[in-house]
C-alpha cells in the first residue's frame, strides 16, 4: 500500500505547490512539513504555543494496531507502523522507534473470550498474534499477577515518543517554524482560495496552500462545528525502576482497553469518563501508565480519584509497581471526531486548503504516515491509501 | 476528638517553620480550626531546627532565641493540631489537599485527602546552587544541608570543610562551626561585600542585622578563618585518598584545597516548585507565607505568617482588620541591601561552564547536553528544553536545576518566551514523588485508629 | 544512651535514636549512598527533602534518607542494587 521507496523520495514535485503554511506543530503538522521541505517545497509552520504543546507532547507512544478492528483504521495503522520502520532505517528516526510486541491481557473468563475473538480478528487482518498458554505467561511475563488468565502477544509493533519525533523531524526538515504564532483566520479570494493566513500578532502571511493540523484548534479555524470532541486522557509516570523490578518486553494492555476504546463490539465507549489500562515500560526504566478518556474535558489537571483508579488497576495487573514512586501525573487532550474517523483531505470550497486532524488516540502511530500522505495531496499527487472516507466534506456544507 | 475524615478543616497550614507556626497561631486567635503538618518530626523549620534527642542545641543569637521561645510558646498554647511526618503532596483538581503520612518501620505510608476551607503553604526556601564541575559528588553538600546537620547533631561533621559560593549564610555557617570548635578551612566568596561602603552603611537602618553581622565577623576573625573574596570554585574532583581536590580562581591567582567536604551556597529562593497557583473551583482559599512566598528571612517569615493566618480568616468571612505589611517591607529592604553586598564580583556565566558540568543531577544532564540541544535552534521554549533535554524532568522536579537551566538559556539568547524556572517545573501534583503503595493506601481505612489525624473540637 | 543498630548494605551500624537515616550514615562515615539511577552517586546534599540526592531503599521502597528517622533493625539499601544501570541519562523516554 505504501510505495516502498517513499522515504527516499526527495525529488521536487512536478507541480510545486508554492509556499505552504501549516497551522499546528504537533506530530501531524511537523511530519507534513518534513516531507514537503524534503522535496524542496517552501514551508512555514505556525504554532500557537510550542512544538508538541498539544496532544503530541502529552501522550503515550504506542505505534500499534493491537487494539484495532479490521477496517480502514487498521489499514492506516499498519501503514503508520511501516512508515516508522522506514524512517528509522532511513536515519531520520533512528533510535527513536523501538520495535516491540504488545501484550493484551485478560483477567477473567469474560475478558479472555473477548480477547480470543479479538486475536482472531487481528490474525485475519494479517497481524502476527499468538495467544500464550498459562505456563508461557509465567515464563514470559513473570511480573504479571496470577489472576491473568490469557495473554495475546501481538508482533510487529513499536513505540515512539511524540515529542521526540516532533523534535527529530523539525531538526531534519528545512522549514521555518514560528512559535507563539496562533492563527486566527484565513484571507480568501473570490473563488474561495486561501491567499493568506492571519496571525494574532504578526498580521498576514501569504500562502499558496494551507494545511490545518491544529488538533482541537482546527474546529474553530475551519468551522467544523460539532465534528470534533476534545477527549482528555490522564497519564501517570513512575520514577526509574533502576533494575529493581522486571519490565515486560512491551506494554501490558488490559483487554478492557478494547472496550474503552470502542474497538470491540458493545464497549461502553460513549461513557463520559472511561478507563483503559496500559502499562508501558519506557527505555529509561520508567513506566508510563494510562489512562482515562474524558469527553468534552479540556483541562489538563489530575484528580486523586482517577489517579487512584488507574494505579489500583495497574497494581492489580503488575503488583511490583506498588514499590515505585509516582513521579508525575499529567493529561493530554486527544482530538476525537463524532464518527470516530480522522478528518483528512481538501476542504470543500477552497481547493488549496487542507486539513489533517481527529486522530484521537492514534496520532502518534499515524502522524508520520499522515504527514507523508497529506504532503502528496498538497503536491497534487495520488495518495497511497484511499482516504475518501476521511474527507472533511462529511462535515462541511459543500457550498462553504 | 473526631477523626479528620469526618471534619471540615477550616485551615490547613503546610510547614512548621516560623511562617507556618505564626499563621497557625494567628488563625487560631481568629477562631479557626487549624491543622498544621510538617514532613519532619518537629517544629522549627530551617532557622529554628531543633537538635536530635540527646544533642546540644547550636548557639543562636539572643534576638533569635527570644523570638523562637515566644513563637513556640504561643503555638503550644494556640490549640492548633499538628501532624508530623506528614508532607503535602499537592492539591488535586477537585480541591483536595493530599497529605502523605510518611512510612515508618511500624506503619505503611498513606495519603490522606483533606478538605480544607483554606490552605496556607509555608514550605520555606531552597538554596540556589550554581553548578560547577564536581558539585554532584559525595562529600559536596549545600551549606544549608551542612547547617541542618550541625543543628540536629550539635556538632560539626568530622574532617576539613570548605565553604564556597556566595551570601551571608556562608558566614553564619562558618561562625557556627567556629562556635562548635571546628572552623572551616576557608570561605570562598564570589562577591566583594566590603567593596561597597555606601551599601554597608545602609545596614545601620537595621541594627539587628548589623549586630549579628559584626558578631559573626569578629568570631571568624578571632578564629583566623580565611575569607577569600572575589574568588570562586572552578572544579571539585575526587582525590585518590577519598577526599576532594578543589580548585578556585580569584583575582588573577589560582588556589587548590584538599578537603573532606565542600559546602556550597549561592543564596536562597522560594521553595514554590510545583505548588498550586490558583484555587481549584470549589477548592480551598490558597495562599503562601514566609520564605516560600518571598525569601526574606526569619523575621519576615513570622510577620508574613501572621498576615497569612489573618488573611485566611478574613477570606473565610471573619470580620477582622487586615494586617500591616510594614514589618515585611522593612525586612525586604534589609534583604535587598544584603543582596547588593553579595552581588557577585565574579561568576562563570553558566554558558561558559565546561561541557561535563552536571546541570540536572537527577537525570544526569550536562552543560554539554544543553549546548547540543540549543545548537541550531532559535527560541526554544521551556517545554522543549524539558521534554527533549530532560532538564527539570527528574525526581527533584527542577528544584536544583531549573534556575541554572533558565539562566543558561537566557544568556545564550534562547527562548521565544520570557523564561522562568516555573515554566520548566510546572504546577503539578505530586509536588514530590509519592510511593504508589502510599497513594493507594487510603487514609480512611487506617488499621490503627491512633494514627488517624484527629482534631480537637471546640 | 544505649546503642541501637540498623543495617546498611547488610552491615550493622550504630545510631542515636531520633537521628535521620542520612545523618546516621554520615556519622558512620558513609557518605556515598551508592549509584543513582542515571550513573551518578547518591549522597546527602540539601537536608530538607528537596534535592532527592539522598534516596535510599528501605523495605524496598524509595525514601529520602534525610527525612526518614532511623529505627532499630531497619535494613537500608542503596537506591540501585549493584552497578548502576542506564548510565546514559540521555536515552529519552
Ligand atoms: C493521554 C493520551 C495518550 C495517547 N496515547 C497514544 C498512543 O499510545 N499512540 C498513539 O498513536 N497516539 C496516542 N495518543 C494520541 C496522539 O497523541 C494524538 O493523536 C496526536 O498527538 C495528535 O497530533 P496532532 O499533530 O494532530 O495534534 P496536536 O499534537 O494536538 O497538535 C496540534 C497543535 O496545533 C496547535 N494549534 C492549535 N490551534 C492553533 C492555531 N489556531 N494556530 C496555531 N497553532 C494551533 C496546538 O498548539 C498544537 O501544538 C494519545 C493521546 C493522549 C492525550
Ligand atoms: C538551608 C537554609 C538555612 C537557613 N539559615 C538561616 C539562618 O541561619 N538565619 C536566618 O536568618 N535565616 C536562615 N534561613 C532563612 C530561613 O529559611 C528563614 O529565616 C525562615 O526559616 C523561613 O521560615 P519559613 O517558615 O518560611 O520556612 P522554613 O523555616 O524553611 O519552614 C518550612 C517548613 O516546611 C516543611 N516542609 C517543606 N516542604 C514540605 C511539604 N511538602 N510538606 C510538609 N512540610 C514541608 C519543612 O520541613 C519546614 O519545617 C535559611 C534558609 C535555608 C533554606
Ligand atoms: S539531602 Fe536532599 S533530599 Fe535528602
Amino acid at each position: 500500500m505504501l510505495s516502498p521507496s517513499f522515504h527516499n523520495d526527495a525529488a521536487p514535485p512536478v507541480n510545486d505547490p508554492g509556499h505552504v503554511v501549516i497551522v499546528g506543530a504537533g506530530i501531524v503538522g511537523i511530519s507534513a512539513a518534513f516531507f514537503l521541505s524534503r522535496r524542496g517545497v517552501q514551508v512555514t509552520v505556525l504554532e500557537a504555543a510550542a512544538p508538541a504543546a498539544g496532544a503530541s507532547g502529552a501522550s503515550d507512544g504506542a505505534v500499534s494496531v493491537a487494539s484495532k478492528r479490521p477496517g480502514l483504521m487498521m489499514q492506516l495503522g499498519l501503514a503508520g507502523i511501516a512508515t516508522y520502520r522506514a524512517l528509522a532505517s532511513g536515519g531520520v528516526l533512528a533510535g527513536e522507534f523501538r520495535e516491540r510486541p504488545t501484550f493484551i491481557v485478560a483477567s477473567n473468563a469474560a475478558e479472555a473470550e473477548v480477547l480470543a475473538e479479538h486475536a482472531a480478528a487481528l490474525a485475519g487482518a494479517g497481524v502476527t498474534v499468538r495467544l500464550l498458554a498459562r505456563a508461557e505467561i509465567t515464563g514470559l511475563l513473570p511480573m504479571v499477577s496470577e489472576e491473568v488468565v490469557a495473554v495475546a502477544r501481538v508482533e510487529g509493533e513499536g513505540h515512539a515518543i511524540g515529542y521526540r519525533v516532533v523534535e527529530r523531524l523539525a531538526r531534519a526538515g528545512r522549514f521555518t517554524l514560528r512559535r507563539s504564532a496562533p492563527v486566527d483566520g484565513f484571507v480568501r479570494d473570490k473563488t474561495g482560495r486561501v491567499t493568506a493566513v492571519s496571525t494574532g500578532q504578526g498580521g498576514l502571511i501569504a500562502a499558496d496552500a494551507v494545511l490545518v493540523a491544529a488538533g482541537n484548534g482546527s474546529e474553530r479555524l475551519l468551522g467544523l462545528s460539532g465534528a470534533l470532541i476534545p477527549r482528555k486522557g490522564q497519564l501517570l509516570l513512575t520514577e526509574r525502576a533502576a533494575g529493581r523490578l522486571g519490565a515486560p518486553a512491551g506494554p501490558l494492555m488490559s483487554s478492557r482497553y478494547l472496550l474503552s476504546k470502542g474497538a470491540a463490539k458493545g464497549g461502553p465507549a460513549d461513557a463520559a469518563r472511561s478507563f483503559g489500562l496500559v502499562i508501558d515500560p519506557l527505555a529509561t526504566g520508567q513506566f508510563l501508565i494510562g489512562g482515562t478518556r474524558e469527553d468534552g474535558v479540556t483541562n489538563t489537571h489530575n484528580d486523586l480519584a482517577a489517579v487512584r483508579h488507574i494505579l489500583r488497576e495497574a497494581v492489580t495487573l503488575m503488583p511490583d509497581l506498588a514499590r515505585l514512586r509516582l513521579l508525575r501525573a499529567f493529561s493530554g487532550i486527544r482530538t476525537a471526531t463524532v464518527d470516530r474517523l480522522p478528518i483528512v483531505g481538501a476542504v470543500p470550497g477552497a481547493e488549496n486548503l487542507f486539513v489533517a486532524t481527529g486522530f484521537e488516540g492514534d496520532g502518534i502511530c499515524l502522524g508520520p504516515f499522515m504527514g507523508e500522505l497529506v504532503h502528496r495531496l498538497i503536491c497534487g499527487e495520488p495518495a497511497a491509501v484511499d482516504i475518501n472516507a476521511l474527507s472533511p466534506a462529511r462535515f462541511t456544507p459543500r457550498a462553504a | 476528638m473526631t477523626e479528620w475524615k469526618s471534619m471540615d478543616i477550616d485551615l490547613l497550614v503546610v510547614g512548621g517553620g516560623p511562617a507556618g507556626m505564626a499563621a497557625a497561631v494567628e488563625a487560631r486567635q481568629a477562631g479557626l480550626q487549624v491543622l498544621l503538618v510538617d514532613q519532619r518530626e518537629r517544629l522549627g523549620g530551617a532557622i529554628y531546627c531543633q537538635p536530635d534527642p540527646g544533642c546540644a542545641p547550636v548557639a543562636m543569637s539572643a534576638r533569635h532565641r527570644a523570638r523562637w521561645q515566644a513563637l513556640s510558646r504561643e503555638f503550644a498554647a494556640s490549640g492548633a493540631a499538628v501532624e508530623f511526618h506528614t508532607s503535602f503532596a499537592g492539591l488535586d483538581s477537585e480541591g483536595l489537599a493530599l497529605l502523605e503520612r510518611r512510612a515508618s518501620a511500624g506503619e505503611a505510608g498513606r495519603v490522606l485527602p483533606v478538605r480544607a476551607r483554606a490552605v496556607v503553604l509555608a514550605v520555606g526556601a531552597v538554596e540556589r546552587i550554581a553548578p560547577l564541575p564536581g558539585w554532584e559528588l559525595p562529600g559536596v553538600m549545600s551549606a544549608g544541608g551542612l547547617q541542618m546537620m550541625m543543628k540536629r547533631r550539635g556538632a560539626v561533621p568530622v574532617g576539613r570543610t570548605l565553604l564556597a559560593g556566595s551570601g551571608p549564610l556562608l558566614l553564619a555557617v562558618a561562625s557556627q562551626m567556629v562556635a562548635l570548635g571546628q572552623p572551616p578551612v576557608a570561605i570562598i566568596e564570589r562577591a566583594r561585600p566590603f567593596g561597597q561602603p555606601a551599601e554597608l552603611l545602609k545596614l545601620l537602618a537595621t541594627p539587628g542585622y548589623l549586630r549579628e553581622a559584626l558578631a559573626i565577623l569578629a568570631r571568624l576573625h578571632k578564629a583566623r578563618v580565611p575569607v577569600l573574596h572575589a574568588t570562586q570554585l572552578t572544579s571539585i574532583r575526587l582525590a585518590a585518598g577519598g577526599g576532594l581536590e578543589v580548585e578556585c580562581r580569584g583575582q588573577g591567582d589560582e588556589r587548590r584545597f584538599s578537603v573532606d567536604r565542600v559546602a556550597l551556597h549561592d543564596g536562597i529562593r522560594p521553595n514554590d516548585f510545583g505548588l498550586p497557583g490558583g484555587a481549584a473551583t470549589g477548592g480551598p482559599v490558597l495562599s503562601r507565607a514566609g520564605d516560600c512566598r518571598e525569601a526574606l528571612g526569619a523575621v519576615a517569615a513570622i510577620e508574613d505568617g501572621k498576615r497569612a493566618g489573618r488573611e485566611a480568616a478574613r477570606m473565610l468571612g471573619l470580620k477582622l482588620p487586615a494586617m500591616s505589611l510594614q514589618p515585611v517591607k522593612r525586612e525586604r529592604r534589609a534583604q535587598a541591601v544584603l543582596a547588593r553586598l553579595f552581588s557577585p564580583a565574579l561568576t562563570t556565566p553558566p554558558a561558559d561552564l565546561p561541557d561535563e558540568t552536571v546541570i540536572c543531577r537527577c537525570e544526569n544532564r550536562t552543560a554539554g547536553d544543553l549546548r547540543g540541544l540549543l545548537a541550531g535552534h532559535d527560541g526554544l521554549s521551556a517545554r522543549e528544553v524539558k521534554l527533549n533535554g530532560r532538564f527539570a524532568m527528574g525526581s527533584c522536579q527542577g528544584r536544583f536545576c531549573a534556575d541554572a537551566t533558565v539562566d543558561f538559556l537566557r544568556r545564550c539568547g534562547a527562548g521565544a518566551e520570557a523564561l522562568e524556572a516555573s515554566h520548566l517545573t510546572g504546577r503539578r501534583w505530586p509536588v514530590r514523588p509519592v510511593g504508589i503503595a502510599t497513594l493507594l493506601a487510603e487514609g480512611g481505612a487506617a488499621a490503627d485508629p491512633a494514627s488517624v489525624i484527629r482534631i480537637e473540637e471546640e | 544512651m544505649s546503642a541501637s543498630f540498623f543495617f546498611w548494605r547488610g552491615e550493622k551500624l550504630e545510631f542515636q535514636p531520633g537521628q535521620t537515616v542520612a545523618l546516621a550514615l554520615e556519622a558512620a562515615g558513609q557518605r556515598d549512598f551508592g549509584p543513582s539511577a542515571t550513573g551518578l552517586r547518591q549522597r546527602y546534599f540539601c537536608g530538607i527533602g528537596a534535592c532527592q540526592g539522598c534516596l535510599v531503599r528501605i523495605d524496598d521502597t524509595v525514601v529520602e534518607a534525610c527525612l526518614r528517622p532511623v529505627e532499630a533493625g531497619i535494613r537500608v539499601e542503596p537506591l540501585v542494587a549493584g552497578p548502576s544501570v542506564d548510565t546514559d541519562g540521555g536515552r529519552h523516554d
